[in-house]
């Protein structure tokens, strides 16, 4: 399959990787180098609960941003998807991962899709 | 740059009854907020956020780069 191109190509894949990928991070940069303070935070908390997650970079291509931002209608970024479900962004995952909801979530068996 | 007042009255405008505490950090275009409000009895946190991002339209991704923000639902009983 060729890159997506355009925005409705880019919401057919978003749609691909959240059902394809049990955690899905949409951040600025690439994983594990994060170009921006909120997008390298949601990566250190999967990281220290040791769980695994996929990113794509949003300045990969400029049509991620308007793709993600009309899917979810969240203006920012990052955003986080668990089971295929938007759990929200930054401010969102920190608070389920400092009250154990994050890792109450991710310890339950994958929700079937 | 937007003052924090605006940002402030523009949720207790969309939020009456709310109690909203808006900062600032590293310069002036992140902002940060807790919003405690009774419009968020029974909303799941992704549409406590939704509405705060809606009361302040359009702004957030633009002229404020960032808003890091907190959500409480209150108990209308302890509205003073």
């Amino acid at each position: 399959m060729d890159a997506p191109s355009t925005l409705e190509d880019w919401t057919g894949q978003i749609k691909k990787d959240i059902s394809e990928n049990r955690v899905f991070v949409y951040a600025k940069g690439e994983k594990n180098a994060a170009m921006c303070g909120f997008s390298h935070r949601v990566m250190q908390i999967f990281n220290t609960i040791g769980v695994d997650f996929s990113v794509r970079n949003i300045f990969s291509d400029p049509n991620i941003r308007p793709a993600i931002c009309a899917f979810t209608n969240w203006p920012t970024t990052p955003q986080v998807f668990i089971d295929g479900q938007f759990i929200g962004g930054c401010d969102i995952v920190t608070e389920m991962y400092q009250s154990g909801e994050l890792q109450k979530l991710l310890e339950e068996p994958a929700a079937s899709s | 740059m937007i003052p924090i007042d605006e940002v402030k009255s523009k949720i207790e405008e969309a939020l009456p009854g709310a109690r909203v505490q808006v900062g600032t950090f590293s310069g002036d275009d992140h902002f940060e907020a807790v919003v405690e409000a009774p419009q968020f009895r029974g909303k799941t946190r992704v549409e406590q956020h939704r509405m705060v991002y809606a009361a302040l339209d359009g702004l957030i991704g633009g002229a404020m780069h960032a808003l890091a923000l907190k959500t409480v639902p209150l108990d209308p009983d302890s509205a003073t």
